[in-house]
């Protein structure tokens, strides 16, 4: 796989903040991203870098192999959709999909068409009076129509019913498979799109902590379920990510793929294995991230 | 280029900032500017009228400029073009709308010379003193006035998104500082009567000139702010 973006040591601060703390990875051809994390922690930022709206402070970012900022052949070829889009004021939303026509080289009118309509986007009110989640159906709108080779969406479903909501994730999963290309979807609805992403990179206060394949991650984790004594006799030794207990039956959240051995004696001792969804996963680790560094930092101050 | 001249079509969305507003702010104050030709008129005051209402528009450039910024840089971004490509873009678009402004300047004044003031003897467009070189020279400085008030508002609204209120305000006092300090200068050098002289020499040609280096000055020092300004 060629990769079409290349990120290397950037980082990003604002006064004493870190935003972005070296950060390294890459984002290969044709392929659906999720890049998740909590508010703050990076996200945007990380994207804005990418498609040079923003700057880094230390770093360096390669898109198709070039330095995007103020790079018109680099960025024609990138769309990115943010969740506090602003637009020109008079504008009516065909105004911003006749401009957005203007600059992207791909731009399909037909799956706009189709958009507008099934997400019922008023056509003769101004972008500044219309609801929220009208104005991001206008985003999304651009992001999908735009085909550009590499798009990225940030949390653009904000406001946006369940059916519209779907709609998007059916439609943006349709022209992909027609129109192969490379999406980066910011998102904190994260089991709504676990379905949709490839690959998951979690960044959590600056740092990359996952970057894996969605069903390599799947299989990372698992949750023993059961009597706390074999549960505890069980998970002994692993590495543990979230317990819970209630009377004498435990939940436990266990890292590593289990061995046919491990089934087997899991299976003998009379305890149940759920999955861990997506989202159970990206909640525990950045949980546990947490509280590491607040451990470390304890350590460091005694 | 052809991504610049998209630019402008882009700017051209907020017509009502760029052609419609500026044409009612004129077209009002050359309404206002007759009827009370009208109302003197009938008072019984038959000698020349000359009013200053044309300059109205020209302020406005000032919010033009301010609001090219605002309310477009953040949506170029999103339509993936260059910072370049924007100021260009941007700057054709004004050039454009003070054109339209000149040349309806020109031609108010060629009507109101052909007419002797509407009849009234009131003049609204053809001021003596600015048309002293022709209707060319009068065009061009309206033109390159709405382009200085253009570029002044670009510029503060550049530095403002940039660097944040307290360095514009910084900026300007800064500014304030030397215009105080060149007139005290003139004062105390006693080169008045001079620089009024020299003023009143260059006329209406010269002042278009200082006026084009101006702008060329503001316009070109917002651009290195706009190149690392993040909508």
């Amino acid at each position: 796989m060629t990769p079409v973006i290349e990120v290397t040591g950037l980082t990003k601060r604002y006064g004493d903040t870190v935003a972005v703390d070296d950060v390294s990875f890459t984002i290969d051809q044709d392929k659906i991203y999720g890049l998740l994390g909590r508010n703050g922690a990076g996200k945007t930022t990380i994207m804005s870098i990418l498609t040079a709206q923003n700057f880094a402070t230390s770093g360096g970012v390669r898109v198709f192999g070039e330095d995007p900022y103020e790079n018109a052949r680099a960025l024609a070829r990138l769309c990115f959709v943010r969740e506090s889009q602003k637009y020109p004021d008079d504008a009516l939303p065909h105004h911003a999909f006749r401009t957005a026509r203007l600059f992207f080289p791909n731009w399909n009118q037909e799956i706009a068409d189709r958009l507008i309509r099934e997400f019922q986007i008023p056509t003769k009110t101004r972008i500044k009076k219309l609801s929220r989640g009208q104005l991001s159906a206008v985003g999304v709108v651009i992001g999908i129509a735009s085909r550009a080779e590499v798009t990225f969406f940030d949390e653009p479903y904000l406001g946006l019913d369940a059916v519209a909501r779907q709609i998007f994730y059916d439609r943006l999963l349709e022209d992909y498979t027609e129109h192969p290309r490379t999406i980066i979807l910011s998102s904190h609805l994260i089991d709504e799109v676990s379905n949709l992403i490839e690959r998951v990179l979690v960044i959590d206060r600056g740092r990359i902590v996952m970057d894996e394949d969605t069903d390599a991650v799947r299989d990372r984790a698992a949750n023993i379920v059961g009597d706390t004594a074999a549960v505890d006799a069980f998970v002994a030794g692993r590495d543990v990510i979230h317990r819970e207990s209630l009377g004498r039956v435990s939940s436990v959240t266990v890292l590593g793929t289990l061995t046919p051995a491990d089934r087997d004696r899991l299976a003998a001792q009379g305890l149940d294995v759920a999955p861990v969804s997506l989202q159970q996963l990206f909640v525990r680790i950045t949980q546990s991230a947490a509280e590491k560094a607040a451990a470390s930092e304890e350590g460091a101050l005694r | 280029m052809s991504r610049t001249l998209n630019v402008v079509r882009m700017q051209l969305i907020n017509r009502q900032t760029y052609i419609w507003i500026p044409l009612i702010i004129l077209g009002a104050s050359f309404a206002i500017t007759l009827a009370i030709y009208g109302i003197l008129l009938t008072a019984g005051v038959d000698t020349a009228k000359f009013g200053g209402g044309a300059q109205a528009p020209l302020w406005y450039f000032l919010a033009v400029g301010v609001q090219a910024l605002t309310l477009s840089f953040p949506f170029s971004q999103a339509m993936s073009v260059t910072r370049r490509e924007f100021y260009l873009g941007t700057v054709i678009t004004a050039a454009l709308t003070s054109a339209m402004l000149a040349v309806i300047f020109v031609v108010g004044g060629l009507i109101e010379q052909a007419t002797n003031g509407w009849g009234m003897n009131g003049y609204f467009f053809a001021l003596d003193w600015l048309w002293a070189d022709g209707p060319l020279v009068a065009g061009l400085f309206f033109f390159v006035l709405a382009m200085l008030f253009f570029v002044i508002g670009f510029g503060s609204a550049t530095v403002y998104k940039r660097f944040g209120a307290l360095w514009l305000t910084l900026v300007y006092v800064a500014l304030a500082v030397l215009l105080v300090g060149a007139l005290w200068l003139v004062g105390r050098t006693d080169t008045w009567v001079e620089v009024f002289g020299w003023f009143a020499e260059i006329g209406s040609g010269g002042l278009t000139l200082l006026m084009v280096g101006a702008t060329i000055l503001v316009g070109a020092t917002s651009f290195p702010v706009l190149r690392r300004a993040v909508p």
